[in-house]
């Protein structure tokens, strides 16, 4: 490696060949020291780290680094697509890998974490850019072998060629030939690197096939649950007395001794505030440890929340609601108190939604081992990060070390599902205390039933609105939220005295707020005079243990705007279609931020930049040039609307009991909008209350989508699991533990309740956003106003049941 | 122990005769490609054939199937190219992935009984198959696909 480096700025973005074992390969990325807040170790080293994002070998493959977790949304396939499009290379010539979990990969690749269906929102501009900056300096080596003028050259297909003479050399020729060495200084030459126009993208735009997607037909595809560890023991859970909180008094195994292969009851300690009550049954055989965890007697005290029911949560929901001084304005905008008091009519509703739960395909699970002084996790993620972070701080606490001392490296697997159900890290935890009790590597698998009882729901949810109307028109809506927030459990080290991570909802000026257990409600309508209030119930979060599930709080707090937006449209005596179109304008606040750069501290996107920066990542990724996704705004989501109103044929005659519903959302977050407008079509049996989904019109757009296949796959894989929400999926809590505990009593959707979805992608050839996940929010709200259309009654609890519609009929 | 014929292979495996056959595939012979999803045959991500039919393995005891001849999707075809899983690749149908082991073997076992199933004919014989993601609606064309080729093929 050159001696240059050292003088190099500590802000350089390199593109650099360099000595590999096969030759010279073409790396890209920073010099460490343009990396603050990176692992000490390898900060003290002023080096150039390559192969952040993609690696180019001297035989012209190149590998893209995927951070991202593979569960589903063929993300690696996605991510170089965008690197490959800038790169001008061959896509039959690109591989993909995925970094582990480790502190020297933190300090180069930063966090790595997939949520929010924000993997393309967030990446497809360093990684274009970096792309790019990979072209740009093959054509500049190229240019100079073919001995021609730069300006001349041009890239194509793993090629640099000589517009004039027609001469070319490859890639992996000009990689042979020469050393290239080539610097952007960061963040402004990076940040001005030339990029195609859409119009001449080759990769991006076209449906390659996803890399992951034969290994997936074939049983090749490893899981968490397919690791295999030589010496390993097998751990089944305990079914725990409560969610959360429940202590393992005693544990008797008399029993469990006759079952061959029975190794040891291990009770997990869970002072760190995770596991809390987990008993674990070590054996040599996986079903000889669930048949052991089955003859285990444990002795209980149900802990503080023990006694927790859902009808008991919605009761003190009812009391904090009623309470004025209670919670904080996420949203508020003009003077709805005013309009209220001098409107013609208010119009009032209450909603409430039930927890749903991720139920992956996959069970949770982890195998962990120690090996020397580091500990190996090997386990399907969303964080490896985390992950990573939580276990060692949950070692430094049992163990008594000091963190520094501890090594964990996190091995990624493919996930068998995520939905926001994997980055709790929980038996990842447990089979690392088991693996150190029993001095062996454990592999605990959690049952279906165990993977239910311990599941990070969707938090339940109260809303209480009131519409005001004067002269006939909408002119005020106050909106109270009264739910579980996620984001404190997050801080659970804050909670328990660690400091691997805290975020805080609360910022200091008393705005007591969690943005992704509010979002959502700050919907883009424009309306002058519009406050949402958000109120914690603290137990919900503990005791349920309230989390993340696909599209977080968008998939309640839309069904429940967009389905009283209707009610203020039939009031109104206007067609739900008219009054959307009419108040999606694009004014004012629902203009949407143009490209002026990320303006942290503003409106809703305080708490995402305060959660972003809290995180001890590195600085050059806290640069999310991604506020592009909102230009366009509100005007974008009324676009969406006609088309998907337009496709549904919306308005037509419909015959008796049968109807159509719309909505629109922007989920996920305020600042990484995907523009989403749903039909559903529904026939209701007014004897029975069943609702008939026969038919859903999706439109969206995402601006770019990278990969159309894909994406459609996406939206209708999301739609359905909206669907699956609306119509049957419910957990509920009874004595402090959830009640179904499989697929008999907990119902996602099957084959035969798919209805049929058209799909429109409309491409406005904006910055890209997610497609994993917003299209799920629309399904409920459209449901909920075919229902309403199709027979009359407003249903104002999710799911909507059989038997509430059928009540609901016979009440009118 | 228990003596079970899998993917045309013959294997002695030092279990008790009720252990379900999931997880001797699984965590025994470590033919990880059968999945477990819910250990009540109800999501049918642990499918596999016995004597060519679809069953899931995580209700039928080891035991019971001493002389049969067992398929895991490790042994579908010696290229991984029956036609359902040529239809899987070219219909692009696996999104998280985890229930389609289950999925295929499922598929594969109709259109060996029905060459040329009809849309009500797939449903109802894929209905007991859970996909989390929903695949659902690449599952059918899929599946018709995959009978085309297996049409073609023979």
């Amino acid at each position: 490696m050159s001696t240059t480096d050292t003088q190099l700025s500590r802000r350089d973005f390199m593109v650099r060949s360099m000595a590999t074992g096969s030759g010279l390969a073409l790396g890209i990325g920073f010099t460490t020291g343009a990396i603050p807040g990176a692992h000490a170790a390898t900060e003290a080293a002023e080096a150039f780290t390559p192969s952040i994002w993609f690696t180019m070998m001297p035989n012209g493959h190149t590998t893209v680094h995927v951070v991202k977790s593979e569960m589903g949304q063929h993300i690696g396939t996605a991510l170089a697509q965008i690197v490959a499009d800038e790169l001008e290379v061959d896509w039959q010539r690109v591989t993909l890998d995925y970094p582990e979990g480790s502190a020297e990969n933190f300090a180069v690749y930063g966090l790595a974490y997939t949520v929010n269906s924000g993997s393309v929102t967030t990446e497809f501009d360093r990684l274009s850019r970096s792309g790019a900056a990979g072209r740009i300096a093959l054509v500049e080596a190229g240019a100079a072998l073919l001995g021609t003028n730069v300006e001349d050259a041009v890239a194509a297909n793993s090629r640099v060629t000589d517009s004039v003479s027609g001469r070319s050399i490859a890639y992996s020729e000009i990689l042979s030939q020469t050393t290239i060495e080539r610097r952007f200084a960061y963040p402004d030459d990076f940040r001005d690197i030339p990029r195609k126009d859409p119009a001449d993208y080759k990769i991006i735009g076209q449906s390659m096939p996803a890399h992951d997607i034969p290994s997936k037909t074939n049983g090749s595809a490893r899981y968490g649950i397919d690791v295999f560890i030589p010496n390993m023991a097998y751990g089944a859970l305990v079914l725990p007395r409560a969610r959360y909180g429940a202590k393992a008094l005693s544990v008797d195994d008399t029993k469990a001794q006759s079952i061959p292969g029975y190794i040891q009851a291990v009770t997990v300690d869970d002072s760190f505030g995770k596991c809390t009550g987990w008993v674990v049954a070590i054996a040599e055989t996986f079903p000889a440890a669930m048949n052991a965890a089955k003859a285990l007697e444990v002795e209980w005290d149900a802990g503080p929340h023990g006694d927790v029911s859902l009808e008991g949560l919605l009761t003190e929901y009812r009391a904090l609601q009623a309470d004025p001084e209670m919670g904080a304005p996420w949203v508020d905008q003009g003077d709805v108190d005013g309009s209220l008091a001098n409107a013609d009519e208010v119009l009032e509703a209450e909603y409430t939604t039930d927890m749903v739960v991720h139920a992956t395909m996959e069970p949770l699970n982890a195998t962990v081992h120690q090996v020397g002084d580091t500990w190996h996790v090997h386990t399907g993620t969303q964080s490896t990060s985390f992950a990573r972070m939580t276990l060692t701080a949950y070692l430094a606490h049992f163990l008594g070390q000091p963190a520094e001392e501890i090594k964990v490296v996190v091995h990624q697997r493919v996930l068998g599902g995520g939905f926001g159900g994997k980055q709790d890290y929980d038996e990842i935890l447990a089979a690392a205390y088991c693996s150190h009790q029993i001095a062996r590597p454990v592999k605990l698998i959690q049952t279906r039933e165990t993977t239910f009882a311990t599941s990070f729901p969707r938090t339940p949810t109260l809303h209480k609105l009131r519409g005001a109307i004067q002269g006939g028109a909408f002119t005020a809506m106050e909106h109270d939220i009264v739910c579980g927030y996620m984001g404190p459990r997050f801080s659970v080290g804050k909670a328990y005295g660690s400091d691997w991570l805290q975020l805080d909802a609360d910022d200091g000026s008393g705005r007591d707020i969690d943005q992704w257990s509010i979002g959502g409600s700050d919907h883009w309508y424009t309306l002058d005079n519009h406050r949402v209030r958000a109120i914690n119930h603290d137990q919900t979060t503990w005791a349920v243990q309230a989390s993340a599930l696909r599209t977080v709080s968008n998939s309640y707090n839309y069904f429940v705007v967009e389905s009283f937006l209707d009610e203020v449209a039939h009031r109104l005596g206007r067609d739900p279609l008219d009054l959307r179109l009419s108040m999606l304008t694009g004014e004012g606040g629902s203009r949407g931020i143009p490209n002026a750069g990320y303006e942290p501290g503003t409106g809703s996107d305080y708490y995402m930049d305060r959660l972003w920066i809290s995180l001890p990542w590195p600085a050059e990724n806290s640069w999310i040039p991604y506020e592009s996704a909102t230009v366009g705004g509100a005007k974008r989501l009324a676009n969406v609307l006609r088309v998907a109103a337009g496709k549904a044929g919306y308005g037509k005659r419909m015959p008796k009991n049968h109807g159509m519903g719309l909505a629109v959302s922007a989920a996920e977050e305020r600042q990484s909008p995907t523009w989403v407008a749903g039909v559903a079509e529904v026939a209701v049996d007014p004897e029975s209350g069943e609702i008939d989904l026969q038919k859903l019109t999706i439109a969206m757009d995402m601006g770019i989508a990278i990969n159309p296949v894909n994406a459609v796959a996406q939206i209708k894989g999301a739609a359905l699991w909206g669907a699956s929400q609306v119509l049957s999926e419910r957990l509920t809590v009874k004595d402090g533990a959830f009640e179904q505990h499989n697929f008999d009593t907990y119902l996602p959707i099957r084959l035969s309740q798919v209805p049929e979805i058209d799909v429109e992608i409309v491409e406005s050839g904006n910055h890209p956003s997610g497609v994993g996940e917003p299209s799920s929010t629309v399904v409920a709200p459209a449901v909920a106003n075919a229902v309403f259309n199709a027979v009359g009654v407003r249903m104002r609890h999710m799911p909507i049941t059989a038997d509430a519609v059928k009540a609901a009929i016979q009440a009118t | 122990m228990v003596a079970l014929t899998i993917n045309g292979y013959s294997y002695l495996v030092d279990a008790p005769p009720d252990t379900p056959l999931l997880w001797i595939i699984r965590e025994e012979l470590r033919l990880a490609g059968t999945k477990y999803g819910c250990g009540i045959g109800l999501c049918g991500s642990c499918t596999v054939h016995v004597n060519g039919e679809a069953v899931r393995s995580c209700m039928v005891q080891a035991g019971d199937v001493e002389g049969t001849s067992i398929t895991t999707i490790e042994g579908l075809h010696y290229a991984d190219s029956h036609p359902v899983q040529q239809a899987w690749v070219e219909m692009q149908v696996p999104q998280c992935g985890y229930c389609q082991s289950g999925q295929i073997m499922q598929a594969a076992a109709l259109i060996a009984a029905n060459p040329a199933p009809s849309r009500d004919e797939i449903v109802e014989a894929m209905d007991g198959n859970l996909c989390r993601c929903a695949t659902y609606s690449s599952i059918v064309g899929a599946v018709e696909r995959a009978a085309e080729i297996a049409g073609s093929e023979a």
